[in-house]
Parts: structure tokens; sequence; C-alpha cells
């Protein structure tokens, strides 16, 4: 049952891929990124993984895709004319993606109900679903692996930071070198 | 049974190379960081194998794999939202997001 699913999902995966790399419509090519995003978490639950796939749900699909459908939206990339000229394909490539996010819906759901069936309430977890265990993985993160985790954190604030400063919006008449784009700052310089 | 590891790590490499693909033959720049992405992806999917196919061994360390693509996670996620930032003052500086465009650096 979960070698079926296995394949499934890695030919899922390997279809969406090919879609990010072959749709015509940058929103349709992000979304199939979307399913792909979705079978690979779903791989990560049949390996053994299943914080990581849940990781790989919140931070991947709820996070990362969101931040790439909301700049797609925002650039107002859809060149009317060249949606019009795709119109036929574009269709079909909507319905592709949408397919494909819906199998990897479906596909995970699969894969819980299975799950859930299989071990019997109380049953110790065999080691083929225990692989990273929360508590194991916290102590080993928060002792030997506390240098990178907060290493992280200060790259965390350093994007944060670095991503102010590349968006911030030009204005129109304020000096180059100066204060522009910041409110607070106004009028300080000589 | 169990998967074998061998077919996972060749699932690894096909996702790899429609990443590598997708990075070159794009134009994009916004589909040229979803190319990076799938690449990060499959590097997780080859840590998570070998993390499960060494996890039984006496010497192995079955954390370090999940640990790792934590990381790689976590790098994703910044690296994502500098480039989009980054594609939103390409757009703002060229009205385009075309990486043919972007081509004041090659002198």
């Amino acid at each position: 049952m979960a070698e079926v699913l296995f394949y499934v999902l890695a030919a899922a995966s390997i279809a969406c891929g090919a879609g990010v790399v072959v749709a015509r419509v940058p929103l349709f090519s992000v979304l199939s990124l979307l399913g792909a995003f979705f079978s690979l978490a779903g791989i990560y639950l049949l390996l053994g993984f299943p914080f990581l796939a849940a990781t790989q749900l919140l931070v991947y699909a709820g996070a990362i895709l969101v931040l790439f459908l909301f700049v797609i939206m925002l650039l107002d990339l859809g060149n009317p004319a060249e949606l019009k000229k795709h119109d036929g394909r574009a269709l079909s490539g909507k319905r592709l993606a949408l397919a494909a996010c819906a199998a990897g819906a479906l596909a995970l759901a699969g894969i819980v109900a299975a799950s859930s069936d299989a071990a019997p309430a109380g049953a110790p977890a065999t080691s083929e679903e225990a692989l990273d265990a929360l508590g194991p993985l916290a102590t080993a993160l928060f002792s030997r692996y506390a240098l990178p985790f907060e290493a992280a954190s200060v790259l965390l604030l350093a994007t944060m930071i670095a991503v102010l400063m590349l968006a911030k919006r030009q204005r129109a008449g304020s000096d180059r070198n100066g204060s522009a784009g910041w409110p607070w700052r106004k009028g300080v310089e000589p | 049974m169990k998967v074998p590891t061998e077919h996972v790590l060749c699932l690894a490499a096909i996702l790899f190379g429609l990443g590598v693909l997708g990075f070159l033959v794009r134009r994009n720049v916004i589909l040229v960081l979803a190319s990076i992405e799938l690449m990060l992806n499959a590097a997780n999917l080859s840590f998570l194998a070998a993390s499960r196919h060494w996890a039984g061994t006496p010497g192995g360390e079955p954390l370090q794999g999940p640990i790792f693509a934590l990381f790689v996670i976590l790098v994703a996620a910044a690296e994502a939202a500098v480039g989009l930032a980054l594609v939103i003052a390409l757009y703002r500086l060229r009205q385009t997001v075309d990486l043919d465009a972007a081509n004041e650096l090659q002198g």
C-alpha cells in the first residue's frame, strides 16, 4: 500500500515539476509548484518524517507559495494580448494545475486515513514512522545544533531588514542618497 | 516492505534536473526562483532518504537529515523573500520581470 502511494506521489511530483518548467502563464506554473510541494509532503510522510511533512506544508505551501502568488498578483504580469493568444492552452494549464492540487490533497488525505487505520490506538510507533520524533529532534536542535539555530534567527532578522530596504518605495521627488521613502526621517537631513 | 532508497534518490535527481532545466530555460525571474525552490526540495528529499537509509546502523545519526532539511527550508524561505523583493525592485526599475531586460552589469 505504502509503496504504491509512494510511486503515485512520485509521478505526481515529477508531473508537477515538469509543469513548473513548461507552463506558459506564470500563475499556473506557481500553482503547479504547489502541487509538487503537496506530493513531496506526502512522500516525506511515507518515508517516516511527519514533522518535516508538516513543516513543508506550513512553510512552503503556506508561506513561500503565498509570497510567490502575492508578487505575481501585485506586479500585474497578465499581459492581456498574451493571455488571449494562449487562451486555449492557458485553460488547459489551469485545469492541469487544479487537477494536480486536487490529486495532491487527495493523496495526503488517503495517506492520513491509511496510517490512522493501520496503527491501532496506543500501539508503539514502529521505527518507520518515528524517524523525526519531536522530543529527540528538539533536544538535538537546542543542544548540539544550538549555534546554527541562533544563526538562523539572525539570518531571518537580516532577511527582514533586507526585504524592507529593497522593497520600499522610492519617492518621486526625494533625493537618491538621502532619506528617500522613510517618513520619520523627513526633513532631518540638512 | 520499504521503498528502496535508490528510488527515492532517483526521484530527487529527476526533480533536481527539472529545477535546473527551469532555471536555465525560463526567462521570467519569478519562475527562475520557483525552479530554485524545486531544486532545494530535491536536496531535502535526498537528505531525508539518506537519513532513513542509515537510521538503523550503529554509527548512524538519524536526526542529522531532518535537522539539515529544516535548515534548508529556513534558508529557502529567506531566499524566496529576498529574491521576490529583488523582483519587485527590478519591476520598479524596468517595468518587466524578463531576465534579458536586466543587463546593467554585463558591461
